[in-house]
């Protein structure tokens, strides 16, 4: 026992430097992307370009991605065609993506989830390195929430109804989180009941209708936390919320993995590097550029662009595909 | 914000809506606009003999979404025309079976009953007459009760049903449907469970597919559309050209003979089937209320308790089943109550109970913006929930469509029997070639257009062999979520495997769910006898 704390403690110091890897990292693709910026803008796409979304028609994720693929048509008359390829985590869209030509008029967007832990589990063939990362878009505000109507107002007052003999229900939207739900029951010495659901929305759902008692949101609670609806109780990041900068994080509470995660536009593999920095450029341009409609509609509900760029996430789905491996070695060694 | 601001939003949400164009200074909303095509386009096709309400709001539905797109904006004008269709269609669709004898749905069935007989009477006129009162009753009622209910309802269904009752909710909504719809139990259970089977295909909590064979193509598995409307439309216009093949050497059916009456209905004629009417109303609205429970259930309580009484009370007059406008008052008014009140389940649960409820699920999913939940009738303190604004812009549209029900109904109605002299040999081409246009577009890859022409030829056998497609479509629609939910109250009472009979009200409807099964068996026995 002593040696699984020990060893969760230098998987956490692992994670943290990953972490500061990774964002030095952003920081100097942002800035490559920016200096090749002469050559890439010399491309643009043969003919339309195929945007696949892994997400339900008219959810949060396939909004921004069709509002991406407005911004574009708008600023550089690119035709882009956007087909909904939903399913098993992003993973039956890797799988089309996967035979596409790689000249930039297929793309997909993701979550860095699908490339990370969703392709690790499946063992379907595939690893990051069959796809090339273009950019980043937006992170997530991956927070373990509750009802007000709960009373709790820390993630200690969770622990304490367990520990009083409360059966919680803790509802999450993808087996890693299933995995983090548990590895901080196993932490605090409590039980949740685990309760799987597809996105986040119908976590809220779930919540506010009395078949859940907490769960995982990442970002759709903003309005309601802030009316003081719901409450975050924890950050599943390896950073703090931005909302509720005082909820501790996950490494705080003893689970040394985190839910860090990225939507993700990707393409096939071994595509030219002018294309990739072409098209990074322009999708982070628009995400990033007040005016824009994809803008506004990242800084509604995700808090903001941010942009991981070419050759940086690249490393990012690399590591995530990495982390998962620890990750899965964990939950099944407890 | 009150329930009165969420009213008074919603009501302006459909006048106020953008401009279609002006009319004596009057701005026309296009929403509005729209309800009233859609109501004029559904009792056309209603009263078209073959043609139904859920085949115009299917191929309808993906015309519109690429006329409006995909914004919040398109909810209303989208729905507006699929209530419309709704409605009219409801309204029309005993205008084949009074004259012609051709029910377009099942309900409609029991409308030619005493329907045909006034025709060959020469009271068509007055038997499309009481159809007309009888119907838009029904409709209006049960709209007001949706409209006075849904929100509470609602609320307190969310509060009793956990995971665990939500889960045998669903199998009782399956086993009646399976066991009510068609004229066998047997063929019911089957067609619900094949519905079930292609929709497991490739779906699953798995990162791999399931049942896919290893191929690629089926481990994205059907699309919704792909699925419903290969079996429901491609599956009719299978069995329409095939049954024009085999007609071609038979001679001309018989003409209805020409209407010999001019009354109007009298008060009198009103007294005699307000009895029938009422009865019916309230049997309608209550069976519409219960989730994934259609008109064909309601129109032949409505007709049964309708013909029990009218045997008890009036031995003297015209019994049921030989022209009787107190039958047609019965079966009308109750299939037509169903409409409003089967909206509460599609909006507090999202469990449609009949296929026009589908199609309006369907475009809430395509268009976004409102997922009927029990989210919906929230009222959030101090910001706006503005699913609420459309359920209550629902709500106006389906007051207006009732208005109009009221007023140029009965007129269209009328008129709309022309319809009747459109050829099948080119409209089933048209209606196929739009259908694959349609399921293209939502998926495409051309192995689409083979599984949809699959889904036809399963809709074309099923109707050979008398097999209702319906329960085949409503399990398919609901599969995913049965076996969501199962799952969800499966780990959420804690692994516990009995979670379908430990808990009293999910017993019950378990229990509810073999009675119904039961029931049908002993009924189709006792019809099976001499």
């Amino acid at each position: 026992m002593h040696q699984q704390i020990f060893a969760s403690h230098k998987n956490a110091e692992k994670e943290y430097l990953v972490t500061w890897f990774i964002k030095a990292l952003a920081a100097t693709g942002f800035v490559a992307a920016l200096t090749t910026s002469v050559h890439a803008s010399d491309w643009s796409p043969s003919g339309p370009v195929k945007l696949m979304i892994a997400f339900a028609a008219g959810g949060g994720a396939d909004t921004q991605a069709r509002l991406i693929a407005e911004d574009l048509e708008a600023k550089l008359g690119w035709e882009l065609i956007p087909q909904q390829v939903t399913g098993k985590g992003g993973l039956n869209l890797a799988k089309a993506l996967h035979d596409m030509p790689a000249d930039g008029t297929a793309i997909g967007m993701v979550v860095t989830e699908t490339l990370g832990y969703n392709m690790r589990v499946a063992d379907a063939g595939m690893t990051p390195d069959d796809f090339t990362a273009i950019t980043t878009t937006s992170s997530f505000q991956m927070a373990v929430v509750a009802p007000s109507t709960k009373g709790w107002t820390s993630f200690a007052d969770v622990i304490a109804a367990a520990k009083s003999g409360e059966t919680l229900r803790f509802g999450v939207m993808s087996p890693k989180l299933a995995d983090l739900a548990y590895l901080v029951s196993e932490a605090q010495g409590v039980e949740f009941n685990i309760v799987s659901v597809r996105g986040g929305r119908e976590v809220m759902n779930g919540v506010i209708a009395g078949d859940m008692d907490l769960g995982f949101m990442a970002g759709i609670q903003g309005k309601a936390v802030d009316a003081g609806e719901m409450v975050n109780l924890a950050s599943a990041l390896s950073t703090p919320l931005i909302q509720t900068p005082d909820a501790p994080v996950f490494a705080d509470l003893g689970v040394p993995f985190n839910a860090d995660g990225y939507f993700l536009f990707i393409g096939p593999k071994d595509m030219p590097t002018a294309t990739r920095d072409a098209l990074a450029e322009a999708i982070s341009d628009v995400v990033s550029t007040e005016g824009y409609k994809s803008n506004a509609m990242i800084t509604a509900a995700f808090g903001g662009a941010t942009v991981i760029a070419g050759d940086a996430a690249q490393t990012l789905v690399t590591e995530g595909y990495d982390a998962a491996g620890a990750l899965l070695a964990t939950v099944e060694a407890e | 914000m009150g329930l009165t601001d969420y009213i008074w939003l919603g009501v302006l949400a459909v006048f106020q809506g953008p401009e279609a164009f002006d009319l004596f200074g009057l701005s026309v909303s296009i929403t509005v606009l729209m309800v009233v095509a859609g109501f004029i386009l559904g009792i056309v096709v209603g009263a078209t003999p073959g043609l139904a309400g859920p085949m115009a709001m299917a191929i309808a539905l993906p015309l519109l979404i690429s006329a409006f797109g995909f914004t919040p904006d398109a909810l209303l004008p989208v729905m507006g025309f699929l209530i419309g269709v709704m409605k009219g269609a409801t309204l029309g669709g005993a205008v084949p079976a009074i004259l012609f004898n051709t029910p377009g749905t099942p309900d409609a069935y029991l409308t030619t009953l005493d329907g045909h007989p006034m025709t060959r009477a020469g009271q068509a006129r007055k038997a499309l007459k009481i159809a007309h009162v009888s119907s838009a009753t029904g409709d209006t009622f049960s709209d007001v009760v949706l409209i006075l209910c849904a929100p509470f309802l609602a609320v307190v269904i969310e509060g009793y049903l956990d995971l665990p009752e939500k889960t045998a909710l669903l199998i009782l909504s399956l086993a009646f449907v399976a066991s009510v719809i068609g004229n066998s139990v047997g063929k019911g259970l089957i067609a619900m469970g094949l519905g079930l089977m292609a929709a497991y295909i490739g779906t699953g909590e798995d990162f791999y597919p399931r049942l896919s064979f290893g191929t690629q193509s089926l481990a994205r598995g059907f699309p919704v559309t792909t699925a419903v409307l290969g079996v429901l439309i491609l599956g009719e216009v299978f069995k329409s050209l095939d049954d024009l093949r085999r007609d071609r050497h038979r001679p001309d059916a018989p003409k209805a003979p020409k209407p010999t009456d001019h009354a109007a209905l009298s008060r009198a004629d009103l007294r005699r089937i307000a009895p029938y009417i009422a009865r019916s109303a309230v049997i309608g609205t209550a069976v519409g209320a219960l989730p994934g429970i259609g008109s064909t259930l309601a129109a032949t309580l409505g007709h049964t308790s309708g013909a029990r009484r009218h045997a008890r009370k009036h031995p003297d007059r015209l019994p049921f089943g030989k022209g009787a406008p107190e039958g047609i008052a019965a079966t009308e008014a109750a299939n037509s109550a169903v409409s409003g009140a089967n909206l509460i389940p599609v909006l507090s649960l999202g469990i449609p109970g009949n296929a026009a409820a589908v199609f309006l699920i369907l475009a809430t999913e395509s268009i976004g913006g409102f997922n009927p939940g029990p989210a919906v009738f929230r009222i959030p303190p101090d910001r706006i929930n503005p699913e609420l604004v459309v359920a209550f812009g629902l709500f106006t549209m389906m007051m207006l469509a009732n208005l109009m029900n009221w007023t140029i109904g009965g007129v269209f109605m009328r008129m709309a029997g022309v319809m009747a002299r459109a050829r099948k040999e080119f409209l089933m081409p048209m209606v196929l070639l739009l259908t694959l246009t349609v399921i293209y577009v939502q998926d495409p890859r051309m192995i689409a257009i083979c599984f949809a022409i699959g889904f036809g030829v399963l809709g074309y056998l099923m109707r050979r062999v008398g097999m209702s497609p319906l329960p085949f479509v409503i399990a398919f629609l609901l599969a995913r979520r049965l076996e969501d939910t199962a799952r969800q109250a499966f780990s959420a009472t804690g692994g516990d495997a009995w979670f379908l009979f430990t808990h009293p009200i999910a017993a019950l409807f378990m229990a509810l769910a073999v009675v119904s099964v039961g029931l049908s068996l002993r009924r189709s026995a006792g019809q099976q006898r001499p």
